[in-house]
């Protein structure tokens, strides 16, 4: 998804033209692997949510609405809620802290930005649970971060963060913050100085030229962050399990059960597509309104 | 291009005499819990037998039985009780031929012949457990004897529990008085207040290190695997272990043979070596579990046996019962404990 994302918010340079013969030889490798691993397990997926579970919990190949109509009870709609309230939250956290840090980048000297990148990546060469727990031990009761406010006065009692919704939310902005970061700082640096120039000799004062000039000029970076923040954060469930004590399902952690203790794969496939159409939808809605405004 | 022909065909020579060669070489493929199978037990059998012991390991019952239905070949898998009847019921294990396993008398007949495998055919007990109450004497002064203690609202915001949604229900059955293994509507109705009242005094679910939030004083109180509570007793006496006088769940976990095991004789010869005293202990030092090898704990050190989460009073063992298969409830049951949870 991530790279649709991108491709058609950066116009592709001679309009849409359909590739050629060598366009499409390019292309196969990409292809391939598109079919075997999004379209296919997709297409599994899809066939078993109309599936049925025997009594044993193996799928049964019945055809059957019944998912799809569990999924409609409150219990899941809920936790969609709750899913879509907490990527919501996530989104826009990253996005205010995000986008000044991306703005910050995209207008230093040109000699110091490949540093500052660098520092941005950093975090990624470790992995992904490794940050997680230590974040844990920062967090939790006797960690660094209590400890510290505690000794500057600044708390009377133990921080208790941890285990609660406040640290799957800091979770949830710490791991997507890159990703709201890299989009926007990609529109931002080619924003010309001239035109902030321009701008201000024409008598606009600080913030309405960030409101009518770097605003709309970073608009694409800004669409491609929320997304790439938006849609992995709804399904995240790891975060939710190690910082919220287990205690904040979302979506992600649902589906995993399904297919885990409840050993119930139809209905975790029906959660699955469900969860799917919706962003295929909300991203049809999202992209079609910019096309619109930006034409 | 005649080079290039040439170098295939060595290639390939070499290919076809490497798959011949490790088609011989006597293999054995073991799919076990993770951290439940110590690799000097693996090394030693490699180094009897000369057989290779390839180990991949699971984190959950539903794995393995997942991996196993989509056509994994393995010769070993390690269920747990209610999982070997889902198994011997779907006709997906293969007998054991115990005259392949002396060592199998070395077996607590207590563990043996139970309803999940009547006949005793299908398996054979790895290591046993519970699910038991674990209080920080040092925090917690007033007694804690069962589940009505715990959650008395007390210690609200300081107990950890597994994260496991068939466990969460049965102590709520047990606390309701009703039977672990009839699970239906009504059961189920009555146990929901309870357990609507109790989940929100837990602070973490956590199923694969409860005794992480026990040691680094998170909480005061849990209700954890017993091998967990003895790996805690062991680092701190202050942490005793309590089976819940309500009673509680006692889990087989057992190794069992795949119908399609493709290294049969081999796979006897790993349940006969594990079998075997000196070899059984090696595990129980990693995993101080019940070890059901009466021979291998009269090789255990008094302080392995005084521990009370390893080896409980016979008085409370009594109070253990196994789980059997309950079919679609598992449904039902995760979608109750779902609703609960959302209301935090």
């Amino acid at each position: 998804m991530a790279g649709t994302i991108v491709a058609t918010d950066t116009p592709a340079a001679g309009g849409r033209k359909p590739p050629g013969r060598a366009g499409w030889l390019l292309l196969a490798p990409l292809l391939a692997w598109l079919a075997c691993f999004v379209v296919a397990p997709t297409a599994i997926l899809f066939a078993y949510s109309f599936c049925q579970r025997d009594e044993l919990g193996f799928v049964v190949w019945e055809f059957s609405w019944e998912n799809y109509a569990r999924i409609a009870d409150p219990v899941y709609l809920k936790i969609f809620g709750r899913s879509l309230w907490y990527a919501g939250l996530t989104t826009v956290l990253c996005l205010l802290i995000g986008y000044p840090v991306a703005y910050y980048i995209a207008r230093a000297p040109a000699s110091r930005r490949p540093t500052l990148l660098m520092l941005l990546m950093i975090p990624f060469w470790i992995s992904f649970l490794l940050r997680t727990y230590a974040w844990i031990s920062l967090l939790k009761a006797d960690g660094l971060v209590s400890a510290t406010l505690e000794m500057l006065h600044l708390i009377p009692e133990p921080l208790e963060i941890l285990y609660k919704p406040a640290a799957v939310l800091i979770g949830l902005v710490y791991t997507y913050l890159p990703f709201m970061i890299l989009p926007i700082y990609t529109s931002a640096e080619k924003i010309e100085n001239s035109l902030i120039e321009a701008s201000m000799n024409l008598g606009a004062g600080p913030w309405r030229t960030l409101a009518h000039v770097i605003l709309p000029l970073t608009k694409p970076g800004i669409f491609a962050g929320v997304l790439l923040v938006f849609v992995p954060s709804i399904g995240m469930f790891a975060v939710n399990d190690l910082m919220g004590g287990g205690k904040v399902d979302m979506i992600g952690n649902v589906i995993q059960n399904q297919f885990g203790q409840a050993r119930d794969w139809p209905f975790g496939a029906a959660l699955g597509i469900t969860f799917l159409a919706l962003f295929v939808i909300s991203f049809w809605f999202l992209h079609d309104r910019g096309e619109v405004k930006r034409t | 291009m005649k080079h290039i022909l040439r170098s295939l065909a060595v290639a390939g020579a070499t290919l076809v005499a490497a798959v011949g060669s490790s088609l011989s070489a006597a293999e054995l493929n073991l799919f076990a819990w993770s951290e439940y199978v110590p690799q000097a037990v693996l090394d030693k059998f490699t180094e009897e037998t000369g057989i290779k012991v390839n180990y991949e390991t699971y984190d959950s019952n539903e794995e393995m039985l997942s991996k196993l239905v989509g056509g994994a070949e393995y010769d070993l898998v390690q269920p747990s009780e209610y999982v070997i009847e889902v198994m011997v019921k779907r006709g997906m294990l293969a007998p054991i031929d115990f005259a392949a396993v002396p060592n199998f008398k070395n077996l607590d007949k207590a563990y043996l012949n139970l309803p999940h495998d009547p006949e005793q055919k299908f398996s054979i007990p790895y290591m046993v457990g519970s699910v038991g109450i674990v209080v920080n004497t040092e925090k917690v002064k007033e007694p804690v004897k069962g589940y009505a203690d715990l959650f008395s609202g007390k210690h609200a915001g300081r107990i950890v529990t597994l994260d496991d949604n068939r466990e969460l229900l049965t102590w709520a059955f047990y606390f309701t008085g009703q039977d672990l293994n009839t699970i239906n509507k009504d059961t189920m109705a009555k146990a929901r207040p309870v357990l609507a009242k109790w989940l929100p005094q837990i602070k973490i679910f956590d199923s694969a290190s409860p005794k992480t939030a026990l040691l680094n004083g998170e909480v005061d109180l849990g209700i954890v695997w017993s091998g967990e509570a003895a790996i805690l007793f062991q680092e701190d006496k202050k942490f005793q272990y309590v089976l819940p006088t309500e009673g509680a769940h006692l889990f087989i976990d057992s190794l069992a043979m795949p119908k399609d095991a493709p290294h049969k004789k081999e796979a006897h010869a790993f349940l006969n070596f594990i079998l075997r005293p000196d070899i059984s202990v090696l595990i129980s030092a990693d995993f101080p579990y019940t070890n059901p090898n009466v021979e291998a704990r009269k090789l255990l050190t008094p302080e392995q046996l005084e521990n009370p989460a390893s080896y409980p009073a016979a008085e409370d063992a009594k109070r253990l019962h196994t789980f059997r298969d309950i079919g679609r409830a598992a449904a039902e049951i995760d979608k109750m404990i779902t609703d609960l949870r959302g209301g935090s």
